[in-house]
């Protein structure tokens, strides 16, 4: 009998060995595949960082056009505070026509700004004197308004820090709220899974975690938030090797940089440096104890506790973990008494808050990725700096969203049927300022001012006249037959323009009918020209696409997007020389080493003579033509260059108007491509007008070069007269190409007063 | 060779235009250590007044911040440091777009970075800066010149 028992029990014993081997190895093989996994993803690149963009900094000093109150709000979105008198990085104070900015220390591609006083004086809307540290200086820079960035798909976004940089309280805090044992376990805390159990038994419910902190960054990193023992026991495991392989700083390190800490529209807030800037508008190196307690506060749960959005109970759990600190003597009873009482004092604006330009994001990222891989623009914590003045861009978006929501009240349209893009460029540098792609500019969508192909109408006639004053035979008031024109197609169609008011003008010189923008003698020039040179032209100033030669061509019956119509006109605007227009600066990796540049580049791809007198017939445009609104709306002396253009049956509104040193092409229209009630100079036009009534223009002075003479002309009899006759006008002309009559003060068509002046008193 | 000749030519330039100098900038001192520098690449027939204010300070623009980023472009340039020279003056293409003197500058930097066409091109957006400017006219047709047929 005790044999068979024996046997037995060497039987069970036996299975139980090999049990039990079986489950070392099994267990091995497991331990194995999660140590290589906790080391790979701690050795290897801990996050994705996504690139952050730029606005450009703005330039100050002497002699700057720049109206205080669009300083005060750059300011404000960059995340300075107004203060009675300035102590710190990061605040200013206006003192009558004085301004005072402590500028914060930045890092920009081309090197650093220090942290400075920066002292302004106003006058006139322009800066009149400027100090740095209480010197007079010639030219400081701001810091760039954060405008975006370009996010992986997960959306996570974060700062990183240094263990260094977090306050010693901060992390007192932390440890003694999240995990008193930290630095004492390895990876698992049974003192802290016996205290939980406890604590959860005493209230009813799960009230505390056991959770150390290695344990948590071990979930975030690795797990899903499932809620099972198997996890659990993995994420036992991974916390020992991660303890076994790091030390505690790295560890803690780690945490700041992973735990979550809430959401910003789809952008999640990762760790404590970025947490920092979001809520508090502050360095983390920076940060108080209450504004500490709100952040470790958080920790237990980032939407319940999210001092924008539940203030009261983010208050609540930050007095929760006020009374820990002072429990655990981190802090005295008199700073929990006072510190209790605290607002919460989140910023509402931080350079750190999602201020949304997705047009032109949508223009950086389409850029950048000619030479960068959308990974690399993902995970890499790339800089982009870029070439957008907030304060354009904001004008820009106002003064469409305004017009449109007019239009619609005055003819009694549907609400939010048209739509708007614009394109705002620098003239001479190419560099886009603005760029709305959409009535609401904070909408991610369809791009219209990069992706809308609409028929340009009157835009493409400058190229007509362009095309005519490079050739030898025309000159600024060649006379041009304004009268009905047919053209038969290939298939048998019938092209046969007909002006806007349906009248035909007889003759006009060229210049006045580039001015009222008369279709009959624009087709008649096109095809006297050759419509393959017009065609040439339009490639020279910059349009890519292939362009078939066929008549309605002259009228602008082909599509372009607002993006390559301002293309187009920078090449007028910037008298003959062409630069890519281009969005981005340059880009530098995460610790400011430049990586790729984005310089000046351009090309004269029209004579200087022909530019110059395009400008002045844009010119006329505005003066006498059916860009005049402008006239109304801004001085005379800023000499303003435009074109109006209504595409057939007024389904596209359009206007590009140029000063000095901005350009912007304005586009109004309906998706559905239906009619509007509203013409180039109804729609277009008035928002190019309210974008830029209070912003700082350059005046236009088209380059006169050598070859440039004037002439006293008697218009109609395309004449050289003498300046003493009545009605003479000076016009410009190209050398050798000026009229070849002369006439005397006798002519008849001297005394006719301009076209203009017979129709407006 | 080229390049052999080049020095030649710069360190003669240099000389001259050191020894005429009444005000210098501190770098001075350190570029005259540096013989491969950038102002070593200037062509024999540089003038001043195109740019580049070598040694002296009398010929940059009245408005203060335009004179300053060029004053700190010319330096950068001395110093061989070439692409801080061409951010510092498209800094100040920005603020002043049709200062000539940008132009020209950036021409240079086109030309001794190799790339003749791009060198060409900004001489001539200086040139159409410069036209109703005689003396500069000339300076610039002389630099326009000098690109096209690519002599130093």
């Amino acid at each position: 009998m005790k044999k068979v028992t024996d046997s037995k029990f060497r039987r069970y014993l036996g299975w139980f060995f090999k049990l039990s081997l079986v489950g070392v190895v099994v267990l091995a093989v497991l331990m194995a595949y999660l140590d290589a996994k906790v080391r790979d993803k701690f050795e290897g690149k801990r996050w994705a960082l996504p690139a952050k963009v730029f606005a450009r900094p703005m330039e100050l000093y002497s002699g700057l056009a720049l109206k205080p109150k669009y300083l005060i709000q750059e300011l404000e979105q960059i995340g300075y505070g107004r203060v009675p008198s300035v102590q710190t990085p990061g605040q200013y104070m206006v003192d009558g026509n004085e301004m005072d900015i402590y500028r914060r220390y930045v890092r920009l591609y081309d090197g650093e700004e220090q942290a400075a006083r920066i002292h302004l004086r106003f006058d006139n809307n322009t800066v009149s004197g400027l100090w740095v540290d209480g010197v007079p200086t010639d030219i400081a820079r701001l810091e760039p308004l954060l405008i975006g960035g370009i996010y992986p798909k997960h959306n996570e976004d974060r700062q990183l820090i240094k263990l260094e940089d977090a306050p010693k309280l901060l992390i007192d805090t932390l440890v003694a709220v999240e995990d008193r044992d930290f630095y004492d376990h390895w990876g698992i805390s049974p003192k802290g899974i016996a205290r939980a159990l406890m604590v959860n038994m005493q209230k009813g419910g799960l009230v505390q975690g056991g959770s150390t902190l290695t344990q948590q960054l071990v979930k975030n990193f690795f797990l899903t938030r499932e809620r099972s023992l198997q996890r659990k026991a993995v994420e036992a495991l991974m916390s020992i090797l991660v303890e076994l392989h790091y030390d505690k700083d790295e560890i803690l390190e780690t945490y700041l940089n992973e735990v979550y800490l809430g959401q910003s529209g789809r952008r999640a807030i990762h760790g404590f440096g970025l947490a920092s800037q979001f809520y508090f508008g502050k360095h983390i190196r920076n940060l108080n104890p209450p504004e500490m307690a709100t952040l470790v506060g958080m920790v237990k749960g980032p939407s319940v506790y999210n001092p924008k959005r539940k203030p009261e109970n983010a208050i609540a759990r930050r007095n929760i973990v006020l009374g820990v600190m002072r429990e655990q003597s981190l802090i005295t009873p008199y700073e929990y008494k006072t510190w209790n009482k605290r607002d919460i004092n989140v910023v509402e604006y931080s350079q750190y808050q999602r201020i949304e330009y997705p047009a032109f994001l949508d223009l950086v990222r389409r850029q950048l990725r000619r030479d960068y891989k959308e990974q690399d623009l993902t995970t890499e914590g790339l800089r982009i700096y870029t070439s957008l003045n907030p304060i354009i861009q904001r004008s820009a978006e106002q003064a469409i969203k305004k017009r449109l929501d007019n239009i619609e009240r005055d003819f009694n349209l549907e609400k939010n049927g048209l739509q708007g893009a614009m394109v705002v460029a620098s003239t001479e540098s190419g560099e886009v300022e603005a760029l709305v792609g959409d009535r609401n500019p904070r909408y991610f969508g369809f791009n219209r001012a990069l992706d809308a192909n609409r028929s340009i109408g009157s835009l493409a006639k400058p190229a007509v006249y362009l095309t005519a004053l490079r050739d030898s035979r025309y000159h600024f008031i060649t006379p041009l037959d304004d009268a009905p024109i047919k053209v038969a197609g290939a298939n048998g169609n019938v092209w046969e323009p007909k002006n806007y008011d349906h009248e035909s003008h007889g003759i006009v010189p060229l210049y006045q009918a580039m001015a009222r923008s008369l279709n009959q003698a624009t087709a008649r020039l096109g095809l006297q020209i050759g419509l393959s040179n017009v065609v040439k032209t339009l490639k020279d100033l910059g349009v890519e696409r292939d362009l078939p030669a066929y008549p309605s061509i002259v009228l602008g019956a082909f599509e372009l997007s607002p993006f390559e119509v301002a293309q187009m006109y920078q090449t007028i605007a910037a008298s003959g020389f062409q630069t890519p227009l281009k969005a981005i600066r340059a880009v530098s990796t995460a610790e400011g080493k430049l990586l790729s540049r984005y310089g000046f580049n351009v090309t004269q791809s029209i004579k200087t003579e022909p530019a110059y007198l395009i400008q002045k017939a844009m010119q006329q445009v505005v003066k006498i033509g059916t860009g005049r609104f402008l006239n109304s709306q801004f001085d005379e002396t800023l000499n303003l260059a435009g074109k109006t253009g209504t595409s057939d049956s007024q389904r596209d509104s359009w206007f590009t108007g140029f000063s000095g040193d901005k350009l912007a092409v304005v586009w109004v229209g309906r998706d559905d491509n239906k009619t509007m009630p509203i013409t180039g100079a109804g729609g277009a036009l008035r928002i190019w007008a309210h974008t830029f009534k209070d912003l700082p223009l350059k005046p236009l002075y088209p380059l006169p070069s050598e070859n440039i003479i004037e002439r006293w002309v008697n218009v109609n009899g395309n004449a050289i007269t003498d300046a003493s006759c009545e009605g003479a006008q000076l016009m410009p002309f190209i050398k050798g190409q000026e009229p070849l009559q002369t006439t005397d003060c006798s002519q008849p068509e001297i005394a006719q007063k301009p076209w203009w002046s017979r129709i407006f008193n | 060779m080229k390049v052999l000749l080049k020095l030649v030519i710069v360190v003669s330039v240099f000389s001259l235009l050191s020894a005429c100098s009444v005000q210098r900038h501190q770098s001075v001192d350190q570029i005259q250590a540096n013989k491969s520098s950038g102002f070593s690449m200037l062509p024999s027939w540089y003038h001043p007044d195109l740019g580049l204010q070598l040694l002296g300070d009398n010929e940059y623009p009245e408005q203060t911040a335009l004179a300053s980023l060029l004053q700190k472009a010319d330096r950068a340039f001395l110093l061989n440091e070439l692409q801080s020279c061409q951010i510092l003056l498209e800094r100040a293409q920005r603020i002043s777009t049709r200062d000539p003197g940008v132009y020209v500058r950036l021409s240079y930097l086109s030309w001794l970075d190799g790339n003749l066409n791009k060198a060409e091109q900004m001489a001539r957006r200086a040139f159409a800066l410069v036209a109703s400017d005689q003396y500069a006219n000339i300076e610039v047709r002389r630099l326009l010149t000098a690109i096209q047929a690519n002599q130093y």
